[in-house]
């Protein structure tokens, strides 16, 4: 954790968050935001474990130490990308608290390809469970942890959204160079970050009331109509017993990929799935 | 529910000599039944709670009570060890979920615990990933470490064992 202190939004941002006022939800009532910062989920993390803070955001113009899924990083330079980090508390949720945690992820996922397109109107694709790619290239990614919080007997576990968002071209590193792209690439025209990045504060307060309020199917099929690739086609993974290989067959209601692997089917949860 | 109104509870069912008797009060179901010598029956049921609570029935760490460390009897009553006056007491951390357990932060970092780690109640032991979420799995308990049960990477079911822990 650095002791970087947080400052006031810019403008730009401010302004776009007052109108967005109730399309919120209350999501981002408390705002941190930093020029640059090793990691949002990592000051988000330590705003969880400190408790009473559901719903607050951090955003920063610059990650120094960006994190992707099992400590890969994630390539944050200024004044490129979106770079937010919002605490939930799935396990506040009225209906099936257990399955509304399970399906965060899902449905953070659909929150942002459905926000980049009310923003931008560039059609995003989903990749179980929720990389977000135009044309097979990364455009968004979704790190999402959860730590558990308060005493027991219960223990309410809070979970950091963070995502990075590919606004601007940049000079990516070669080893992302062909899997990366960016809004702006995609468009071929300047894009206002400000107004992305509160499209997505409004998209994931959405889905999150879905959640909360047990609206799972809505989540379900809305990420289903942007996820080409979990139905009939080839992908790859690691089992316990070795590489395996199958046909997708969607996904159900707990969000978990279907594989047909000769006469049977094939149910994932985690791990690394690779489409062919 | 109380030990002193499970107890009322039996001493009416004695008293009237009812052979049979349920009650279903905030979640937990309660059936006595007389067998053929008239000594009455307990069961107790109780519904698999949402997220797992420490001592819950579906707990994420059943604790057990044993005289050699490492063997394990899930769901056992802590029991004193025969003879010796040292008990042991182990407490089997069980996966809360399905998914990939991972026993470092990321790939190439120290372990979160070993076998002989000392831990704190609340310390990180390990991440479960499922659907893309890392959840961070942490002791209910201070103790010491005596078995990990799982490597990292190796996807794990609801219920199996991660680790045990010394409690004393």
């Amino acid at each position: 954790m650095n002791s970087n202190h947080s400052e006031p939004l810019p403008p730009d941002l401010a302004e776009a968050i007052a109108r967005a006022g109730d399309r919120l939800h209350g999501v981002g009532s408390t705002i941190h935001f930093f020029p640059t910062i090793g990691s949002t989920n990592d000051v988000a993390l330590t705003l969880a474990a400190q408790g009473d803070r559901d719903l607050a955001v951090v955003i920063a113009d610059e990650q120094t130490a960006g994190r992707g899924r099992r400590g890969r990083a994630w390539f944050s330079p200024p004044g490129s990308g979106l770079y937010i980090s919002i605490v939930l508390t799935p396990g506040l949720a009225r209906v099936d608290p257990e399955r509304a945690t399970t399906l965060l992820t899902l449905a953070a996922g659909v929150a942002l390809a459905e926000a980049i397109e009310a923003a931008t109107a560039l059609r995003v694709d989903i990749k179980w469970p929720n990389d977000l790619l135009v044309s097979r290239r990364k455009l968004a990614g979704i790190l999402a942890e959860a730590v558990p919080g308060g005493e027991a007997p219960r223990r309410v576990m809070h979970v950091v959204l963070g995502y990075g968002i590919n606004v601007g071209p940049t000079a990516y590193p070669r080893e992302i160079r062909d899997r990366a792209t960016s809004l702006e690439t995609e468009l071929s025209r300047p894009i206002d970050r400000a107004a992305v990045c509160v499209e997505t504060l409004a998209a994931v307060a959405r889905r999150y009331a879905d959640l909360l309020d047990g609206r799972f199917d809505a989540i379900l099929d809305a990420w289903r109509a942007r996820a080409p690739g979990s139905r009939g086609a080839r992908v790859a993974w690691q089992a316990a017993s070795g590489p395996q290989a199958g046909v997708t067959e969607g996904i159900d209601e707990r969000g978990a990929l279907l594989v047909r692997v000769g006469d049977r089917i094939e149910r994932l949860v985690a791990g690394e799935v690779t489409w062919l | 529910m109380d030990l002193d109104q499970l107890k009322q509870i039996l001493d009416l069912v004695r008293a009237h000599e009812l052979s049979e008797f349920e009650i279903e009060q905030e979640g937990l179901r309660l059936k006595i039944r007389k067998d053929a010598v008239g000594a009455p029956a307990v069961v107790v049921h109780a519904p698999v709670p949402p997220p797992p609570a420490h001592g819950g029935p579906a707990a994420v760490a059943a604790p057990i009570s044993s005289v050699s460390s490492g063997s394990s009897v899930p769901g056992g009553a802590p029991t004193a060890a025969d003879g010796g006056d040292a008990e042991i007491e182990l407490a089997v951390v069980k996966s809360p979920i399905v998914g990939t357990f991972y026993r470092s932060p990321e790939p190439g970092a120290p372990s979160f615990v070993d076998i002989g780690t000392l831990v704190k109640k609340g310390q990180v032991l390990c991440i479960i990933e499922a659907m893309k979420l890392m959840n961070e799995i942490d002791s209910e308990y201070d103790g010491e470490i005596v078995n990990v049960y799982v490597e990292t990477g190796q996807p794990v079911q609801y219920g199996e064992r991660l680790f045990a822990i010394k409690t004393k």
